[in-house]
């Protein structure tokens, strides 16, 4: 409640243009107090804004080299062990091969972020005919049936190139890089997305790791 | 109202003064005792001296703001005997339950006692709402206090997700991971929201922390505060009540 200052003595004899003494005060203190709480609003929401965090690092390594994944290249540049996949879990990601080459899948459920599981037999019970899953991703190695990846928590599924086909889920799931260290083990870059979808885009991603050279084909899709 | 100290006894003396410190009045033999008892006394003066007959009727109200009020200060309770074995940790946090459940003494029932009035309180506060809502009773004088009300159904709902994280099962984390989600959605200040909660861009310790912090402190106290508020308006304000 502000002091009205045409009610004090000397206030009486003031005209109404005037600013008193205590009015300039009050006016100061105002603004003055008003600012130090939008200062320090904006300090303590930056405060709990950590310009720091503990997250893991988006690069990590594998536990297996080039040549456990593959068993080798053929001389048609094909893995001599087929089309098969390695899911590292904590890590989030899925390493699959084909006969074109490496790519690695990050597991992040495009719905709302859980881990998908690699399953062998995706489509089943989802009423998605398995020449539809197979057009998706060539399996010529031991796994005949579909696979990819379902999601435990709203029972989102994706083919084997990543692309979603059941639940919730809106859109296919990201491909990151993945290189050979010179120490034969992969490299795999979460940070670095080479293929993205928007909900919708079916089209399958060129990008491979190619098996001849260990070097990547540059076929990015969507960045 | 005590009875003049007899004399010659020093410690009759010293208890009476104690007893009548604390207790103002004597045993209330009147109304009017009554009354000023209850009017003098922090605990029981939360409750009113003088209430309608309609409005203390069971099928009135359901006793349900009552509950919720209850189950508050057992999840208080037991919640703080929850926090003399809990770490919040990531490496640790899932044993401490373990040992909560298999090692401390009776820790299996606090900790059962602790999530189940949990569950009972959402549905308890989601009742109190309903009938509030049913009974027209959020209309003049009393719009501030169903405003005061929809916070605190907030505050219930968001201890509720903010403990669900603290056992750091499977369960916690993917629940987390979705409801923080969910929040990153939100047009504009989504992925903020996200990051100020988890503190961080993965369900990690940092974002274990926060919600530790948030479910034992923040939360408790920012409801303890609206329900003070809250039960102030209703006494202000007065019952709704069959007139
Ligand atoms: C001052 C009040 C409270 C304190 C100090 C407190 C403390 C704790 C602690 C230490 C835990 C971890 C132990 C465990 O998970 O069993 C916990 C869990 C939990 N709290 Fe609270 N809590 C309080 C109030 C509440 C309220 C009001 C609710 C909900 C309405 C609530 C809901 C939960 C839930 C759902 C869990 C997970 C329970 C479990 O998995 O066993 N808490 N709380
Ligand atoms: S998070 Fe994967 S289906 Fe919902």
């Amino acid at each position: 409640m502000a002091i009205n200052p045409y009610d004090t003595p000397r206030g009486k004899f003031r005209t109404r243009a005037e600013t008193t003494r205590r009015q300039f005060l009050l006016l100061m203190g105002t603004l003055a107090s008003t600012g130090a709480v939008i200062f320090g609003s904006v300090e303590v929401l930056k405060f709990m804004f950590p310009a720091a965090t503990g997250d893991a690092p988006q690069q990590f390594k594998t536990t297996f080299t080039f040549d456990e994944l593959t068993g080798g290249v053929d001389g048609s540049g094909k893995a001599k062990a087929g089309a098969t996949v390695r899911s590292i879990t904590a890590d989030r990601v899925s390493v699959v091969v084909d006969d074109a080459g490496i790519y690695a899948v990050y597991l992040i459920c495009t719905h709302l972020g859980c881990t998908p599981n690699y399953v062998p037999n995706v489509t089943s019970g989802s009423g998605v005919l398995d020449a539809v899953a197979a057009a998706r991703g060539d399996r010529t190695g031991s796994e005949q049936i579909p696979n990819g990846w379902a999601c435990p928590c709203h029972g989102s599924r994706y083919f084997i190139d990543s692309t979603n086909f059941y639940g919730p889920a809106p859109r296919p799931m990201d491909w990151v890089s993945i290189s050979v260290a010179p120490d034969n083990f992969f490299v795999v870059d979460r940070g670095n997305i080479v293929a993205y979808r928007q909900p919708g885009d079916n089209t399958a991603p060129q990008w491979r790791l190619l098996l001849k050279t260990k070097k990547d084909n540059g076929k990015t899709l969507g960045v | 109202m005590s009875a003049p100290p007899k004399e010659g006894n020093p410690v009759r003396t010293f208890v009476d003064e104690v007893w009548g410190s604390i207790f103002r009045h004597g045993l209330p033999t009147t109304d009017k005792v009554a009354a000023r008892t209850a009017l003098t006394n922090f605990f029981l003066h939360i409750h009113p001296v003088r209430v309608k007959k309609s409005a203390i009727r069971v099928s009135y109200t359901l006793c349900l703001g009552g509950l919720s009020f209850f189950l508050f200060i057992l999840l208080t309770i037991t919640g703080l005997f929850l926090m003399f074995y809990y770490i919040p940790s990531v490496d640790q946090a899932y044993q401490n339950i373990k040992d909560l459940q298999f090692v401390a003494t009776f820790g299996l029932v606090i900790r059962n006692m602790h999530r189940w009035a949990a569950h009972g309180m959402v549905i308890t506060v989601w009742l109190h709402m309903a009938r509030v809502f049913y009974q027209g009773a959020y209309k003049p004088p009393r719009q501030f206090n169903w405003a005061i009300g929809t916070l605190l159904l907030l505050t219930t709902l968001l201890l509720s997700f903010s403990g669900y994280l603290l056992p750091w099962d499977q369960l916690a984390v993917w629940a987390i991971t979705v409801g923080t989600n969910m929040a990153k959605y939100a047009p504009l200040a989504g992925p903020y929201t996200r990051y100020l909660l988890l503190g961080g861009r993965q369900v990690a310790q940092g974002a274990l922390i926060r919600f530790y912090v948030l479910h034992v402190i923040a939360l408790p106290l920012i409801g303890f505060l609206l329900m003070v508020v809250h039960f102030w308006r209703t006494r202000k304000d007065g019952f709704t009540g069959g007139l």
